[in-house]
């Protein structure tokens, strides 16, 4: 190797190592917090779900009834674990892609705290009586500028940081990641001034937050987690995406179709006869974003069946991307207006698709982000195979089951409810058995998890192992770091990376 | 691509969703025009359905406590699902005076509301006329406004509702100590000897919304899209 590469390489690996280094606390701070915001919301989500086959558990307290654990169960998952662990994902990819070192650490670790207390007077809020009445919105009122706020403050840097970016090819990750970072404050602006300041119509209103819960998921959760998968799928591996056009065709079909989706859920609603219509479609449509987005990803881990088999960031991200083909397909038969639609509109399947895609997609391929992005801003390993392992296994298998089953058992439901003749209670029969077994495997989920926060909490202390070998999932010797030369880590110092 | 040239894309395939689905629809939804209901006795009316009761305090007490998680308030139409089939749901199937009063949810339904609870699943039944079976629980001897307190305190009170997945709600209630003459709130409910249980004002609020919830005022023909009954010809 001529000694200008040999430079250039350490120029990298140092450029590389101070910006871990800058956002050392920022993600971490993203990271755990989130993870504890997980666990809560876990912890909510089985009082709620146990609620819906035993209504008299924890009934005396108006703090845990089910309208109001409910609620605080998933606005936790959405704004205390998704936004966090997204808000994670974009400062460090976004400074990683842009090759620019974090220079807002204090206004981001600050607007971070004012977010937290955000979530946690909103969810105190809900289980207190004050929520508002309108699902994913039901902060009380003064909570959302508070978020804005933060959020802008969180990530104005890294606009910034891609503004001032050397010049150069723009890779796909940035464009999911500068879409969603656009897209979240103009549905979030949209939605909250036009319920809270500017009450319109009362039937529109909740059109609006149909919507709105449709653009979170899809203009806000569906690009971060794709532009991470795209950075992961290839630095991992150690080679290219499978179709750069693919991924633009991804990218733009998802810009041009997802702000339709989301009125579907106001069928027969007095509203513009349209508007359901072109919800149900748009809806069904996301089938070609999310299958171009994840053939392209598949096609790329799964050249590496070796590496696949030994990264826990590359085994998460396969099983969230899974999730997404799963999400792609449900969204095509369960929104089929005539059919399927009028099935689907008042049962479980709601909730089943909503946390197949937060958690079953999102969520997963965060775990995998975090497996990947932690013990390079630590610098230290992770301390345990067998926690990821464990993790892996109960994540998967509980949110197959509570996805699946809530989809599937809503379908009956949703027959028993169309079946006019029979008596109402006969609908309501249908849905206890698939609570029961959404109880039982959010247990297991929450299990898992309260597990991983211990896990990233003693990472950031700085008690990851202190090893120039990462904790894979299989034993035996690597000819090469299975993260790839450029995803070495280095423990040693910074520029000390051996070169390949 | 340039930051800009990409920004514009990014707008402009937003803005235009955004502009179709979302600002024109609301801005047209706002401003309802006023629909006229020649048929009424009075030819200038126009279409202004009347709600009594406690509507927006027993609204936000509806939405604060999640009613809207198992309870939908829509009755859609048989394109969009079988709901104007059940006999109760859509209105009368056979009130003495207007006949078949069943009809699909319209947008005038919701007069003093700020948020239409369409509702997110149905655990419950739907309550778009729950004030029309409350009403004819009175016609046989049973007080509408207790058997709601009572369903709202514990549904599994009621041998008929003994499968009832719908949640107690004792926070509505307070017991307290009889003083002088019982109060005539009190539920009959045997709470110990000398001790009686009251509802709070949530509560009598919520029931008071909820015997409100009555959505099949006789509409007028531009509004009414019940196929004409052709009994006459045959």
């Amino acid at each position: 190797m001529s000694p200008i590469t040999s430079t250039t390489h350490d120029q990298d690996a140092l450029l590389r190592a101070g910006i871990d280094r800058s956002l050392r606390h920022p993600v971490m701070f993203f990271l755990t917090s989130g993870a504890f915001w997980l666990a809560v919301s876990i912890f909510l989500g089985v009082i709620a779900s146990a609620k819906v086959h035993s209504p008299g558990f924890l009934s005396s307290c108006p703090l845990s009834t089910y309208g109001r654990v409910f609620p605080a169960h998933l606005n936790a998952l959405v704004y205390g674990w998704g936004m966090q662990a997204a808000f994670a994902m974009i400062i460090w990819l976004m400074a990683r892609l842009s090759r620019k070192e974090c220079t807002m650490v204090g206004t981001i670790l600050t607007a971070g705290h004012v977010w937290n207390l955000g979530v946690a007077i909103g969810v105190v809020g809900i289980l207190l009586g004050h929520g508002t009445g309108m699902p994913w919105m039901e902060f009380p009122s003064f909570a959302w500028p508070v978020l804005l706020i933060s959020y802008f403050a969180i990530v104005i840097g890294s606009f910034i940081q891609f503004r001032v970016r050397p010049e150069g090819h723009v890779y796909i990750s940035q464009w999911y990641l500068l879409a969603a970072m656009l897209w979240f404050p103009w549905i979030y602006v949209t939605a909250n001034t036009l319920l809270h300041c500017l009450p319109g119509h009362p039937v529109m209103a909740a059109g609006i937050n149909a919507w709105f819960r449709s653009g979170m998921l899809f203009l806000f959760f569906t690009p971060v987690a794709l532009g991470t998968a795209y950075y992961l799928a290839p630095k991992v591996t150690g080679r290219p995406v499978f179709s750069y056009s693919l991924a633009k065709l991804g990218f733009w079909s998802l810009a041009i179709i997802a702000p339709w989706a989301g009125m579907q859920k106001l069928a027969g609603a007095p509203i513009p006869y349209f508007l359901p219509y072109l919800g149900a479609a748009a809806t069904a449509l996301l089938f070609v974003p999310a299958c171009a987005a994840a053939v392209n990803t598949l096609r790329t881990m799964l050249a590496d069946r070796e590496t696949l088999a030994a990264s826990p960031s590359l085994r998460f991200t396969v099983a969230g991307i899974a999730g997404l083909l799963v999400l792609a397909v449900s969204a095509v038969i369960l929104n089929l207006p005539g059919s399927s639609l009028r099935l689907t509109q008042f049962t479980l399947s709601g909730y089943g698709f909503e946390i197949l895609a937060l958690y079953g997609f999102f969520t997963l391929v965060m775990f995998g982000a975090t497996y990947f992005v932690v013990p390079r801003v630590t610098r230290r390993e992770w301390i345990s195979r067998r926690l990821i392992k464990v993790h892996f296994l109960f994540s998967v298998y509980g949110i197959i089951t509570v996805a699946l089953v809530a989809i599937f058992g809503g379908l009956q439901q949703g027959m028993g409810q169309e079946d006019w003749q029979q008596p109402w209670e006969s609908a309501t029969a249908y849905a206890k058995p698939y609570s029961v077994a959404i109880t039982f495997s959010w247990c297991l989920i929450l299990f898992s998890n309260i597990f991983f926060f211990i896990h990233l909490l003693l990472m950031w202390l700085g008690l990851g192992r202190r090893s120039t070998h990462p904790t894979l999932l299989v034993h035996g010797h690597h000819p090469s770091s299975p993260h790839g030369a450029e995803g070495d880590i280095d423990n040693a110092g910074p520029g000390h990376a051996a070169v390949h | 691509m340039s930051l800009r040239t990409f920004i514009l894309g990014l707008s402009a395939s937003f803005g235009v969703a955004w502009l179709a689905v979302i600002v024109i629809p609301y801005l047209k939804m706002r401003d309802l025009a006023p629909v006229p209901f020649p048929e009424s006795k009075n030819t200038a009316a126009i279409f202004n359905p009347k709600r009594t009761g406690r509507v927006a305090h027993g609204a936000k007490v509806y939405a604060e406590n999640g009613c809207y998680l198992c309870h939908t308030q829509v009755i859609r139409p048989t394109y969009a699902g079988n709901d104007l089939y059940r006999a109760d749901w859509g209105g009368k199937k056979e009130d003495p005076v207007r006949g078949d009063t069943r009809r699909e949810t319209n947008a005038f339904d919701f007069q003093g509301e700020t948020f239409a609870h369409i509702g997110l699943t149905r655990m419950g039944p739907d309550l778009s006329n729950l004030g029309h079976r409350m009403e004819a629980l009175r016609a046989t001897g049973v007080d509408p406004e207790q058997w709601l307190l009572l369903r709202i305190y514990n549904p599994q009170l009621n041998p008929k509702l003994w499968n009832s997945t719908c949640p107690p709600h004792p926070f509505f209630f307070s017991k307290r100590e009889i003083k002088g003459n019982p109060s005539t709130d009190a539920l009959p409910v045997d709470v110990g000897p000398d001790r009686e249980l009251v509802p709070n004002s949530d509560a009598r609020a919520l029931v008071s919304y909820l015997l409100s919830l009555k959505k099949d005022h006789a509409v007028p023909a531009s509004l009414n899209f019940t196929p004409v009954k052709k009994d006459d010809e045959s």
